[in-house]
């Protein structure tokens, strides 16, 4: 990989920020865009946008088939078997809350469990603990071992005839820990559960085969790979979404309405009401081919050697506490450190200056950081176009901020 | 910008070394606050004589700016009248707020003039002044 030709690709790129090059290293929030996808999108305004599913003209033929092709570029980016199974969503967030107000809430009784991981990022936790709530069942916290990853033994000893749901994410967002989903779902379905995987942060980075992870459910955002803002996915099996009652309703996700009956639209309309983000799915799909164009294997590969660095360097910084695990064969770009004595805001605002961007918080990661017991940490978390060099920066503000705070008495 | 602006000593210092920082016995008042975003947390209690502030204590979690923030605010009410604090919390506003201000109320708070270049951080800096206003409006 071309690593500078590549960076040409996004214009963001080349800004100059608090008089310093930018070092973008906020990537599990969310991604820069490259041209592509600012084109495709500007594309559609200047050249054909319609409504979809709608006009009989050749307008709306086109704008319609971007959006279709969009839902087979998603089709073949995660390897599912049809595009009945790929649903439009906002984000992974409504996605999965489309799954509890649909699937979940027909499903899940009183004295049922659902567990999740302590990983959870809040949109794979709140939904659940909120349905829980409703429905008078439990949710149960699979903790993670002390070098943050999943605890298998622990998620097989609450795995029971109570459990019907099991909610994982894929690549934390926190300690970068990519869980063992194939496992968790071959043990789930065996105690008859379904399983919701949150790909929101392994869908950028790693190869996604839904047929080989053999999850019920999975959803993505598609600003976190290089996509626009506002458009994510449910992928779901068919006979599960045949069978779940609408989300929301109204327009397009019906087939016919008459003065005493609606007859629901065919898959997977009947979960796309209103007007879709169109502009969103074409840019998708332009990002999408951007990422197939450089080669999944190669971003996986490349970003391996990129969290490598990152860990032995970041390891040097005196006073540094990483969490999560500290091998790269466990773990996705995202390292999350907190410095002694310094508060992650403080870090945050201190690599600002340098030109660098970090998230510091709690990530919605809330159990998580009870669990590590901070309040809050800082978090690096990569993407193929970040660099060798720009980790050395990070480095060189982490021991500026070290030497800023001086040493803590 | 230079981030030495930002950090001064006083303000590492204050962080490192809170004044007032614990709890007392009987507090007239008492308040907490927190910026859920970011985790910044603060309780204050009160005592008064009068209407004179007589003690007022502080404890939290957060960043440097939050914590030092409470410890310089503790240190420039201890012994004022409720009036005076009212003067001094409303030029602290104005000063985050970028409005002028009259340093000569401020004292050492006046450290925290840089926040107001950091937009992201004001909230860190306001914390304070936020909780201090619940614990006076409990004094009636």
């Amino acid at each position: 990989m071309d690593i500078e030709r590549i960076r040409k690709d996004f214009p963001v790129l080349s800004r100059i920020v608090r008089d310093k090059p930018l070092v973008y290293l906020d990537n599990a929030a969310t991604t820069q865009k490259p041209a592509v996808v600012i084109d495709a999108i500007a594309n559609l305004y200047r050249q054909y946008n319609s409504n979809v599913h709608r006009g009989v003209y050749l307008l709306a033929e086109e704008t319609t088939q971007a959006y279709e092709d969009s839902r087979e570029a998603l089709r073949r980016f995660i390897n599912a078997e049809s595009t009945q199974e790929i649903v439009f969503t906002r984000n992974a967030t409504e996605a999965i809350n489309l799954i509890a107000y649909t699937w979940a809430e027909a499903t899940i009784k009183a004295g049922d469990e659902i567990i999740v991981s302590i990983m959870e990022h809040h949109s794979n936790y709140v939904p659940w603990f909120r349905l829980a709530h409703k429905k008078g069942a439990a949710v149960k916290i699979i903790p993670s071992k002390t070098d943050g990853t999943f605890d298998m033994d622990a998620y097989k000893s609450m795995l029971s005839k109570k459990t019907k749901l099991v909610g994982i994410a894929h690549m934390s967002n926190v300690y970068g820990t990519i869980n063992p989903v194939k496992e968790i779902t071959s043990l789930a379905h065996k105690a008859g559960a379904a399983v919701v995987v949150d790909g929101a942060q392994s869908a950028p980075h790693i190869k996604i085969d839904v047929e080989d992870l053999d999850c019920d459910f999975f959803v993505l955002s598609g600003h976190k790979m290089l996509g626009p803002t506002g458009i994510g996915a449910l992928y779901a099996r068919k006979a599960y979404l045949e069978s779940m009652e609408p989300f929301l309703s109204g327009g397009e996700m019906i087939l016919r309405v008459t003065l005493d009956n609606v007859v629901y639209n065919e898959l997977p309309y009947k979960f796309e009401a209103g007007t879709p983000n169109y502009e969103g799915a074409i840019g998708l799909k332009a990002a999408i081919e951007y990422l197939e164009s450089l080669g999944r294997d190669n971003i996986e590969a490349y970003e391996r050697e990129l969290t490598a660095y990152g860990l032995e360097q970041m390891q040097k910084v005196p006073g540094i506490i990483i969490y999560g695990p500290t091998d790269p064969s466990k773990k996705g770009g995202i390292i999350a450190f907190n410095m002694e004595g310094i508060h992650s805001h403080d870090i945050g605002t201190i690599l600002d200056n340098e030109g660098i961007a970090i998230r510091a918080g709690h990530h919605c990661a809330q159990p998580l950081m009870i669990d590590c017991g901070v309040s809050a940490m800082a978090r690096a978390s990569f993407y193929f176009y970040n660099t060798k060099q720009e980790i050395d920066i990070l480095v060189r503000a982490l021991k500026k901020t070290k030497e800023l705070f001086g040493h803590v008495a | 910008m230079s981030l030495e602006e930002l950090f001064k000593e006083i303000i590492i210092e204050h962080y490192q070394h809170p004044k007032n920082h614990g709890h007392m016995e009987h507090p007239d008042a008492k308040s907490e606050g927190s910026n859920p975003l970011c985790g910044d947390e603060l309780q204050m209690e009160l005592c008064f004589d009068g209407d004179h502030i007589k003690d007022v204590m502080f404890t939290g979690n957060g960043c440097s700016i939050s914590q030092s923030a409470a410890s310089l605010m503790t240190e420039a009410i201890k012994g004022k009248t409720l009036e005076e604090t009212r003067g001094i919390m409303d030029e602290y506003k104005k000063m985050l707020q970028g409005n002028s201000y009259d340093p000569d109320i401020l004292g050492d708070l006046e450290a925290l003039s840089d926040v107001r270049k950091y937009p992201a951080r004001v909230k860190c800096a306001s914390l304070s002044a936020a909780v201090l206003d619940q614990a006076l409006q409990q004094k009636k």
